[in-house]
Order: structure tokens, then C-alpha cells, then sequence
């Protein structure tokens, strides 16, 4: 890495790092980095879900691709390349560190929720290759819940180069290899000369308009692309972030669009809209498309291939956003010690451990309370709230920094940047915004009162808990090493 | 990849990892049971073809829709109104992403009722039991056709 690569701060980075006694960050290349982003962004989960649009998937694809996923990247090229440490680092440097802890705060709270829903697919999924029948049992799910959470917080305390191979590896057989096969098999369809499944005119390229319902279609979308800047907290890991991390954030993007749009369209073309059952799930749209080949039996194969994408993106999860949570509490002590301890691989075992007991009291709903079960689908509105307080912090963060700190060295700036910055803003505004309205699962229940749930759930888990934890904190929090740092 | 594939010290995670997944292919394989396609099967194909049609949908392949619903219906009519079933569909019914992102949307009305079609034809006892969880929902033709 030359001089003018080198973060002005890195060498105090680096002491820090020493002096907390932090293990050195093992080394990734771009490529694994590349392919991390991507296991923890896209699957071909959502291909059956979105194939039900036909062409119009690559409409409600692309357009959230130009407003949130190119400013996200882009923007986040340009910080990892400049500053180590991911978004919190980045808002603290550019906004406040109370602010900083908030972003990541906010990062790291919204997968509590989301591990539970994830692993119920992972759960079903499984029931469908051993016994179908297990997928009404809500014992099995929270076993399964349980089981598979605390293997993962087992592999990623192994250290960021355990989970970075089977993630890596996790995207390659769960969803590179099965989504070639896909669009392959699909192409091979057409060129049969079957007249597609979904019509492929040019008037199908956009979704139908009905106002309301197809503007939270287009505007949830956005979210599709959450979490490219995540990865950016194993920056550190890189031989030479400054060149490296922006290649890795291309390539990541690139593959995100390919699988997100490809194999949709593929299923499209093979399996009508009106033969996939959402009860059924994403098997049955497999089943269908497998079995027109007469190659029903590589359903299972698939299944199997699509366990092992969920499982990549979770260890991604499991490990970005708690380290990064990590790394702002021991150099300013926004967390208990408790928190703050580090395992022999350097890892951030307890945060993990907490998570993990929450994790476990919802995966113990499916089991005792399965009713309960059916409101889950709420969470995932209010953690996506959440996470777009990461966004919205994380455009202005940047747009700060050019302007305050224009000679930082950065191995990468984005061309128009506080246009670019405005756009993702405004986005991410746009999309918090249509979180308010209430989404079919709610029925004809009171607007007010979903209004009221989300509010009361943005403001519980992204605003109160962060303030309670800076309101709260002692001095003696801070670790020896950060004051002494200070004081220097 | 990157060095930090087989080449660590990690290797027996890899293998543990690689020997269950293996195994669920094997038990997958071992269970899986293709759908005999017989008359019974494409009557009701036909059935649910013609209700595509009358419901303004292109007539989709029967053949296809035998080897998958076969004449009981496969996983749709496998137990759809559980809880936890009900809990799933819930979540299903989102936008496009497949991991954090993922979130409730307004659902396309005659994408959702398909699933109440293949029930009404292929198991119409178990109809009731879902009818209600779809007349609740709040939906719109947010698919072109």
C-alpha cells in the first residue's frame, strides 16, 4: 500500500488495535470480500416471489438498483476506502460518535429479529427434503431455530476466516451454481420454442400501476439491496483497502443484479404466476420448473443448495454488524465490559451470546405459542425501519466528509457525490416513509394503529435503547487503552 | 476465493458442513418421489387450466400443473391453515430481497386466490380453514396480465 493510500489515521488505528489487544485481522482478498457482500445481500429466495411479475421483476429490480443500490455501493466505496471500521466509523468522523454508535446500533438490532424469520424458512426448507409433515410442528422450528443460531455464533467465534470460507463457498453451491442452472435451463425452455409463461412485451416491462399498492411495491423494493455496506467492517482485513475494497464493491454489485433479476426471470418464463402457492413457498415454484425438465429429483438438490445460501448470508450477519458494534464501544465505552470481551480469535463472543438468548426466546414462540408466530411478519417491517436510520445517516456522513475533510486520502471518490448522496437520502427517506402503510398481512384492521406499532417500534428499538445505552454508560466502561489513547 | 478456503485451520468446520448438507441431499434424494402423472391427475389439471382462464390468466400448461399438484395437491394441501404454515405465508408475502431487506407489500389479489383455487380443486375440505386468512387480506392487481 503506498503512503497516499494509507488512511491519515491508520498507524493510531493500528496502536489502538495493539494496545486493546485486538488479534490482527486476518487477511481476505477482494474476491472473498466481493462474494461476502453478495451472500449477504442476495439468494434465489426471492426469485419464485418475484417471478410472479414476469418481466416487470426487471423493472422493480433496476429502478431500486439506480436510486438506493448504486448511491449505497458507490458511497460506501468511497468511506471503506478512506476510513477503517465500516458505518460506524464513518458517521462518527463525519457526524458524532454518539451518532456513529447509533448507525451501527441500528445495524446490529434489526437482525435480532431477522434471524428467527430467516431460519423458519431454513426450518421449512429442511421439512421439505426430510418430512413435509415437520413444517407444521413448532417444536421442530424452534429446535431448528436454535440449533442452527448457536452453530453459527459457534463457527463465527472460530474467527472471520472460518465464516468468510463457508460464506464464500455458501453463495457459490447455494446460489451461483443452482441460479446458472436456472436461467441455463430457462434459456434451453425458450429456445424449444415454448412461448414464455409470463408475457415478454414491451408494455409488461413495467408492473402494473393501481397507485398506492404499486408505489410500496416499488418503494420496498429499494430494501431488496440492504446490507452492501456491511461487509465494509472487515475493510481492515484487506491487503490494500483503499484499491481493493471499492473492486470488491463492484463486483458484488454486478452479482446482486445477475441474481436477483436472471433467475426470476427464468422461473417466469417456465412456471405461470398462478400455479406458485405462497403456503407451498419457494419449493413448489423449484418443483414446477424442475419437473417440466423431467429432473423433478434435483428439487431436493436445490433445496439443499438454497439451506446453504441462507446459512452463508446469516454467518455474515452474525459477524459484521456485532463487530462493528464492538469496535465504537471499546474505544469509547458505550457498552458494558461484558459486551466488550473478546474471545481468543479476536471475536466479539458475548455481543453474539446476548443475541443468541434473545434469538432463542423467539425461536421458543414457534414451539409454545405458534399464534404468535403470525404476527412476526411485523418485525420485518420495523427492522427494516431501523435499518434505513444506517442509510440516512450514513449519505449524510459522507456528504460531511467530503466537505470537512476533502484531502483524507481515499482510493476511491464518487463522481457527483452530494448528488449521488442526495438521491440514496431521499430513497431511503421514500422508503421509511411507506413503511408507515399497512401491507396486506394487516387487513382491514385501523391505519392508526399500524402507524402507531411501527412508530412505537422505530422509536423503542432504534432510538431508546441506543439513547438508554450513551444515557447510561459509566466512565469505567472505556477500556485502559482507548483513554490512555485519549490522553495522548 | 482467497486463501481462506481449504488451506486453514478451519478445515473440519468445512467438513462437518460439507457431510450435513450431503447427508440432507442423500435423505432428500432417498425421499424424494416424483409425481405419477395418471387421468386422475390431468382431469384435475384441467380443472384448475380452466379456472386460470375463466379468472383472465393465459391457460398455463396442464401437463406441468399434473407433475407438480399430481391428484392430491403435493405441498399446497399439505396442512396450508397451521399456524405456523399461516406464519410463513405471512413473511412470504413481501418485496424482492432474500435477506434483512425483506418486508411486507400490498399483495396482487389474484396471485394470492391461485392458492385458493388449486385448494378448491385439489383438497376442498381443507378451503375453509384459509378462506378466511384471504378475506381478510388487504390486496390489489399490482401483477400486469
Amino acid at each position: 500500500m503506498s503512503s497516499m493510500d494509507m488512511p491519515a489515521d491508520a498507524p493510531r488505528q493500528s496502536a489502538r488495535a495493539t494496545s486493546a489487544t485486538v488479534p490482527a485481522a486476518p487477511r481476505l482478498t477482494w474476491l472473498t470480500l466481493a462474494l461476502m457482500t453478495t451472500a449477504s445481500v442476495a439468494s434465489l429466495r426471492a426469485a419464485p416471489t418475484m417471478a410472479v411479475y414476469g418481466l416487470a421483476c426487471v423493472f422493480l429490480y433496476l429502478v431500486p438498483a439506480i436510486v438506493f443500490l448504486l448511491p449505497t455501493a458507490l458511497v460506501s466505496a468511497e468511506l471503506a476506502s478512506g476510513w477503517n471500521g465500516g458505518v460506524y466509523r464513518w458517521v462518527s468522523e463525519g457526524l458524532s460518535k454518539p451518532l456513529g454508535f447509533l448507525a451501527v446500533w441500528c445495524q446490529f438490532a434489526m437482525t435480532i429479529f431477522y434471524y428467527p424469520s430467516l431460519l423458519a424458512f431454513v426450518a421449512s426448507t429442511i421439512a421439505y427434503i426430510i418430512d413435509p409433515a415437520l413444517a407444521s410442528s413448532g417444536l421442530y422450528t424452534a429446535i431448528v431455530i436454535v440449533v442452527l443460531y448457536w452453530t453459527g455464533v459457534w463457527v463465527s467465534s472460530r474467527g472471520t476466516k472460518a465464516l468468510a470460507g463457508l460464506s464464500s463457498w455458501g453463495l457459490v453451491i447455494g446460489t451461483l451454481v443452482p441460479g446458472t442452472l436456472l436461467v441455463v435451463l430457462g434459456m434451453v425452455f425458450l429456445a424449444q420454442g415454448n412461448p414464455s409463461a409470463a408475457p415478454m412485451t414491451a408494455s409488461h416491462l413495467f408492473p402494473a400501476w393501481t397507485g398506492l399498492a404499486s408505489l410500496v411495491l416499488i418503494v420496498n423494493n429499494f430494501l431488496s439491496y440492504s446490507g452492501m455496506e456491511m461487509n465494509a467492517v472487515h475493510v481492515s482485513s484487506l491487503k490494500d483497502p483503499a484499491k481493493e475494497y471499492p473492486k470488491s464493491m463492484f463486483l458484488a454489485m454486478g452479482l446482486v443484479l445477475l441474481i436477483f433479476i436472471l433467475p426470476a426471470l427464468a422461473i417466469s418464463w417456465v412456471v405461470p404466476a398462478d400455479q406458485t402457492s405462497l403456503t407451498a413457498g419457494v419449493m413448489q415454484a423449484f418443483d414446477a420448473f424442475f419437473s417440466y425438465f423431467d429432473i423433478g429429483w434435483m428439487t431436493p438438490i436445490a433445496a439443499v443448495m438454497l439451506i446453504s445460501a441462507s446459512l452463508a448470508g446469516m454467518l455474515t450477519w452474525l459477524a459484521g454488524p456485532s463487530k462493528g458494534l464492538l469496535e465504537i464501544s471499546r474505544s469509547e465505552g458505550y457498552l458494558p465490559p461484558y459486551l466488550q470481551q473478546l474471545n481468543r480469535f479476536g471475536i466479539q463472543q458475548n455481543i453474539l451470546v446476548t443475541q443468541g438468548i434473545v434469538t432463542t426466546v423467539i425461536a421458543l414462540g414457534y414451539a409454545f405459542i405458534p399464534n404468535v408466530s403470525n404476527v412476526y411478519w411485523i418485525f420485518s417491517t420495523i427492522t427494516t425501519q431501523v435499518y434505513l436510520i444506517v442509510y440516512l445517516l450514513m449519505f449524510v456522513a459522507a456528504v460531511k466528509l467530503r466537505k470537512n475533510q476533502p484531502d483524507h486520502p481515499r482510493g476511491y471518490r464518487v463522481p457527483a457525490l452530494t448528488l449521488v448522496c442526495v438521491v440514496g437520502f431521499l430513497a431511503s427517506a421514500a422508503a421509511m416513509v411507506i413503511g408507515f402503510v399497512p401491507p396486506s398481512q394487516f387487513g382491514s384492521n385501523s391505519v392508526l394503529l399500524y402507524v402507531v406499532i411501527i412508530g412505537c417500534g422505530l422509536g423503542a428499538l432504534g432510538l431508546l435503547i441506543p439513547w438508554a445505552f450513551l444515557k447510561f454508560r459509566k466512565p469505567s466502561w472505556q477500556l485502559e487503552a482507548a483513554r490512555e489513547e485519549e490522553g495522548a | 476465493m482467497s486463501p481462506t478456503r481449504f488451506a486453514s485451520e478451519h478445515k473440519w468446520i468445512y467438513y462437518g458442513a460439507i457431510i450435513v448438507l450431503l447427508g440432507l441431499v442423500v435423505a432428500g434424494l432417498v425421499r424424494y418421489k416424483a409425481i405419477t402423472t395418471n387421468n386422475k391427475a390431468v382431469s384435475k389439471a384441467n380443472q384448475l387450466a380452466d379456472a386460470a382462464v375463466e379468472a383472465g390468466l393465459p391457460r398455463p400448461d396442464t401437463e406441468l400443473i399434473a407433475s407438480v399438484l399430481g391428484t392430491d395437491g403435493g405441498l399446497v394441501c399439505d396442512d396450508p391453515a397451521s399456524a405456523l404454515k399461516s406464519a410463513l405465508w405471512k413473511i412470504n408475502v413481501s418485496n424482492g430481497a432474500a435477506f434483512v431487506g425483506q418486508r411486507p407489500v400490498i399483495g396482487d389479489g389474484r396471485a394470492l386466490r391461485a392458492e385458493a383455487t388449486i385448494i378448491e380443486i385439489y383438497c376442498p375440505d381443507k378451503l375453509d380453514k384459509i378462506q378466511d386468512r384471504l378475506d381478510d387480506l388487504k390486496t390489489d392487481d399490482t401483477v400486469r396480465r
